[in-house]
């Protein structure tokens, strides 16, 4: 068995092993992905800080033109609420719908996802539940851009 | 020193020095550099560029395309890759051309000396790569994409002495990647899969179809990587291959690597190569770096 045959034997057990560790030894419940972003106040952080950077980037703030920006920050809350299975039902309009005919490219997709990693970087939440959360909104790709 | 040094060490040195003070500088600009110049795609999904210049690993192509460009973007990146194994050093320069995330052309030269067997070996490589559907962070099946690389060696004379049947040939293949959010530790791992129809011979460098077979062979190139941070990536790649020459036995090649994205326009990628038999010397394994700068 060769050096490197050895060593990829080893990444792929530390990498097992690293997995096994996300499960709890006991069978106390998980937190809830909500929970672990902060509950309803780690939210509201997370959507305000995420908002003003929405606001301070020029591509981006003229898709809010028309927006009644309180009423973006309350059903942004709920949504992300209802997507880390916290205790909120997401009531606002489809994601399709929402975003029709904005004119939103690939870019403008990606320079949001950009403001939400970063927020989530500088609100401190930990890598775990913050890829978790990134993974989430990540599949809503599809269906905000669907109607452009 | 007794003697004074030479003319030509000398106007060799002061030149050897100013290419190297305009690549500090310019890696120095570009670490520095405005986030503006760069695309929207976000840091590492354009990979690194591999040793046939397209974007990807070290070894093998992934699917996602060069830099950082997205819809209306475009981006540009060059890179110096060498190699250093028992008996072989390897050293490729290329540039790669990104446009709207749709396609990418590249173009590669490499250069392996044979330190051991006296003399060198060179190929250019010119290769497209067509993103068919995906995208690498958010479709649920990852990005796909179509690629061709044209490889051309310079001088095919002692790859026919050993048995290639052709000097140049062209390698199609289709390459896939996927970044699965939160997969281990917490942390997000990249993973690709490509499949290359192809006739050549270590890569080309041997030449293109051989005495044993000539046909194409459809062989699988794989790799792993987990981000441990949004900057810091660290793998390993399989990379199968045909074995077309009846005088040396061919290898598939592996490697364990990591890549740093310093930001959108830097990265640099360090691997630890084991690329089997060569040519009739085994067992060649040795390093790998990579320096990548992207607008």
């Amino acid at each position: 068995m060769s050096l490197v045959h050895r060593l990829v034997v080893l990444v792929l057990l530390a990498l097992l092993l690293g997995g096994c560790m996300q499960r709890p030894a006991s069978p106390t419940p998980t937190p809830t992905l909500y929970a672990q972003l902060g509950g309803e106040e780690g939210v509201a952080a997370i959507v305000e800080d995420f908002t003003y950077r929405l606001a301070g980037d020029d591509e981006i703030v003229v898709f809010f033109a028309n927006s009644n920006i309180d009423r973006f920050v309350a059903s942004l809350e709920e949504q992300i609420c209802h997507l880390s299975d916290g205790p909120c039902v997401y009531s606002g309009p489809p994601m399709d719908r929402a975003h029709q005919h904005m004119g939103m490219t690939d870019a403008h997709f990606n320079a949001v996802v950009e403001h939400m990693q970063q927020t989530l970087i500088d609100q401190g939440i930990p890598p775990g539940p913050r890829n978790q959360l990134l993974g989430r909104l990540a599949r809503l790709h599809g269906d905000i851009m669907s109607l452009q | 020193m007794t003697h004074p040094p030479r003319l030509a060490t000398r106007l060799f040195t002061r030149r050897f020095l100013g290419v190297g003070l305009a690549m500090g500088l310019l890696l120095w600009i570009s670490i520095t550099a405005s986030p503006a110049w760069a695309g929207s795609r976000l840091l590492g999904t354009g990979g690194v560029t591999q040793i046939e210049g397209a974007a990807g690993g070290g070894l093998s192509p992934w699917g996602v395309l060069a830099g950082s460009a997205s819809e209306g973007e475009w981006a540009i990146t060059a890179s110096r890759s060498e190699a250093r194994l028992d008996d072989y050093r390897l050293a490729v320069s290329g540039v790669a051309l990104n446009w709207q995330d749709r396609l990418e052309v590249s173009f590669a030269r490499q250069r392996l000396g044979l330190d051991t067997l006296g003399g060198e070996l060179q190929q250019d490589i010119h290769g497209v790569k067509l993103r068919l559907v995906g995208d690498v962070l958010y479709h649920p099946w990852g990005v796909w994409s179509l690629g061709v690389q044209h490889k051309r060696l310079d001088d095919g004379s002692l790859p026919r002495a050993v048995g290639a049947e052709s000097t140049q040939g062209n390698d199609i293949y289709l390459s896939g990647s996927k970044l699965l959010f939160d997969a281990v530790a917490g942390r997000n791992l990249l993973v690709n899969l490509t499949l290359r129809s192809t006739r050549a011979n270590q890569g080309g460098l041997l030449g293109f179809g051989g005495d044993v077979k000539d046909s194409r062979s459809l062989v699988a190139e794989g790799s792993v990587g987990l981000f441990l941070t949004p900057n810091w990536v660290v793998g390993m790649e399989y990379r199968q291959k045909p074995d077309n020459l009846g005088f040396a036995h061919e290898d598939d090649w592996q490697d364990l690597y990591t890549a740093y994205f310093f930001n959108k326009h830097v990265s640099l990628t360090g691997a630890w190569l084991d690329l089997g038999s060569i040519a009739g010397l085994g067992q060649q394994r040795g390093g790998y770096l990579s320096l990548q700068v992207a607008y």
